[in-house]
């Protein structure tokens, strides 16, 4: 197990940039997401790492090892693929045994290997099967039985559970987070969800046109993000977003005003507002209420999104959430509630986060 | 969906010309084979002889060299598709995978070179054989072969690596293999239905060369292949059709032998299982 330095890496394809130079110390054992939308150049990072892709500058380290021109095999890293990868022609124990035999481990040691390995994942059973006789969740799981069994200094995942049903992926989440604790191996795991990242991460890296947003833990990533992208990507629904005004240091928004800290906004006339879904509750229960006319209700057994309009509303912003649909308050436990009958909402303030409309950084 | 009975009635119609057009000419070569010089020459023709003449393939067996011109084929179809495969493997991999500076434009070269006719080619392929003394050797016969093959089976194979996941070779290399290590160890393996076929298509390429042979070999008669010698058997003044008929016969079967041998390969799907 090894800590691993990025210095400044960046990768340019001709005259296109796509990852700033980028710098990042990874502790050992640590479990580190790179989370992005598509194009963000969090995948070509990870294929730095693994030494598939040259950097077009910069150092990578594993421990005190400069790995930046050494061959992906020279570099004692295993990498699980999204599409698993498995070689088709080979069994699942020859599959995961590959690595060692390509080292020159005796066939008894890489026997016996193979078989702690498969017995970590549950796949013992599978050991003499080819790729095409496993299911989805089989795969992959042999795809990590070939990452563990070499004891490598590092784990690298690319998206490695998005070709899963939703509830395999559940599941398998649980899982590696559950290896990552047994095994404390340093990881490096590319995913474009940000349930995963929150869920698995020690700390989130969060990516957009190959430039680092924010660095942090998934709890601070969620109550203090640095910018509008990052306050957008992570949560779900996503945060809502308003332009309001501030006057005499009273923020007006969503038909109400509220008290705010005149240094914090620094002379600023104009900000756009965020407030998570889950912030907002039924009725005055907080110190900042308002009334909606709920457009959409969509009920999810426990909860209930309901969406309104604003005439403010900013409908641009981090994620994959559509905002077209209006601003979202999420509502636990309430009774019947129906589209077209006046609703009051409160909020705590102290919950709201401000942007520069201009810089789109956090205030 | 259910077919209808007219629906299943085109389509096995369909299904039987188009076979009654691919195996008619067979079907005929065989009729020819077996009947006589006369009910060759009759009109209206009969569609089978009254009295097949098994014979005709004894006869043709003992008098003519058919075992040494198989053999020429065979030694200069199987050097050519060695030779072939060995280039087009690195030429049809390297196409595919990486992206080299002008190698687009290279690869439409190579697609430029497979249209032109082999008559075209023949004539500076026979200046340069010359030059170098080599013309009556059946190594040159597979040495021009390969000219005419690499093209086609580089393009075949780089389409065929082109469904090959990418990943495959990159886990091979994070696993511990070179590019080349992972090449043979992966890549090849999982190919192995894309290879066949591929070896294939060359085998029948340089088996059914008339042109090159004719060229290069027409002087060295120990160096005959099967296709320039069956040619040597039409007389000046009479031609046994029956016997050159039954000596065709014995060059198609090694052809019909192989695909049967390789039919497993050649619709197998390997790469099933890669991927998710």
């Amino acid at each position: 197990m090894a800590s691993i330095t990025i210095d400044n890496v960046h990768k340019d394809y001709g005259a296109l940039n796509v990852l700033k130079p980028f710098s990042l110390e990874i502790e050992d054992g640590e479990f580190v997401v790179l989370v992005g939308p598509s194009g963000c150049g969090k995948s070509t990072m990870l294929k730095i790492l693994a030494g598939l892709e040259p950097a077009s500058g910069g150092r990578v380290l594993l421990g005190d090892r400069d790995v930046t021109d050494v061959a992906p095999g020279g570099r004692d890293i295993a990498m699980v693929f999204q599409n698993y990868a498995l070689y088709p022609h080979l069994t699942v124990a020859q599959n995961i045994g590959f690595g060692l035999r390509m080292r020159g481990m005796s066939k008894a040691q890489i026997e016996r290997r193979v078989s702690d390995a498969a017995e970590t994942l549950g796949v013992s059973h599978l050991l003499e099967r080819k790729p095409k006789a496993l299911s989805g969740g089989q795969r992959q799981r042999v795809a990590l039985g070939r990452a563990i069994v070499r004891e490598p200094q590092a784990f690298l995942m690319d998206e490695p559970l998005s070709n899963l049903d939703a509830k395999l992926r559940v599941q398998m989440r649980a899982e590696i987070s559950a290896l990552h604790n047994r095994l404390g191996v340093t990881t490096v795991y590319v995913t474009h969800d940000q349930i995963e990242a929150m869920t698995m991460a020690d700390r989130v890296v969060l990516m957009r046109d190959g430039v680092i947003q924010q660095i942090a833990s998934p709890d601070e990533l969620f109550r203090s993000p640095t910018n509008l992208f990052a306050a957008g990507f992570i949560g779900s629904p996503g945060m809502n977003f308003v332009k309001a005004e501030i006057a005499g240091g009273r923020l007006s928004m969503l038909g109400t005003e509220i008290d705010i800290d005149r240094k914090r906004v620094d002379g600023r006339k104009n900000v756009i507002v965020g407030l998570r879904p889950e912030y907002m509750a039924l009725g005055k229960t907080h110190e900042a209420d308002f009334k909606i006319q709920p457009t959409l209700v969509e009920s999810l057994g426990s909860e209930k999104y309901v969406y309104f309009q604003d005439p403010h509303h900013h409908a641009s912003g981090g994620g994959d959430d559509d905002r077209s649909k209006g601003l979202i308050a999420r509502i636990s436990h309430s009774g019947v509630i129906a589209e077209d009958q006046e609703l009051q909402l409160s909020f705590d303030p102290q919950n709201l986060s401000l942007f520069d409309p201009e810089t789109e950084q956090a205030l | 969906m259910k077919r209808s009975p007219l629906q299943t009635f085109l389509l096995y119609a369909c299904v039987v010309v188009t076979l009654v057009i691919i195996l008619f000419p067979v079907y005929w070569l065989i009729v020819t084979a077996l009947s006589t010089t006369v009910e060759l020459s009759g009109l209206p023709p009969s569609f089978w002889p009254e009295m097949p003449q098994w014979g005709v393939f004894t006869k043709v067996w003992n008098e003519r060299p058919i075992p040494l011109w198989l053999l020429n084929s065979a030694l200069a179809a199987l050097g050519s598709v060695a030779l072939s495969m060995v280039v087009s493997v690195l030429a049809g991999y390297a196409l595919s995978r990486f992206n080299v500076r002008g190698g687009h434009g290279l690869g439409l070269f190579i697609l430029t070179a497979k249209m032109l006719p082999a008559t075209l080619l023949v004539i500076p392929l026979f200046a340069i054989f010359r030059q170098l003394g080599m013309i009556g050797n059946l190594w040159t016969l597979v040495l021009a072969h390969a000219t005419l093959i690499i093209p086609f089976t580089t393009w075949m194979l780089k389409g065929y690596f082109d469904t090959i996941p990418r990943e495959l070779e990159q886990a091979a290399m994070v696993d511990g293999c070179s590019p080349l290590g992972a090449l043979w160890r992966v890549i090849l393996p999982v190919s192995t239905p894309g290879l066949a076929a591929t070896a294939l298509y060359a085998f029948v390429l340089s088996w059914a060369d008339y042109a090159y042979a004719r060229t290069f070999l027409i002087n060295s008669q120990d160096s005959w292949t099967a296709n320039l010698g069956i040619a040597t058997m039409r007389g000046e003044y009479t031609t046994d059709w029956n016997e050159i008929s039954a000596a065709a016969v014995f060059v198609a079967l090694p052809i019909i032998i192989i695909y049967l041998f390789l039919e497993r390969y050649l619709v197998g799907g390997l790469t099933a299982g890669a991927e998710k």
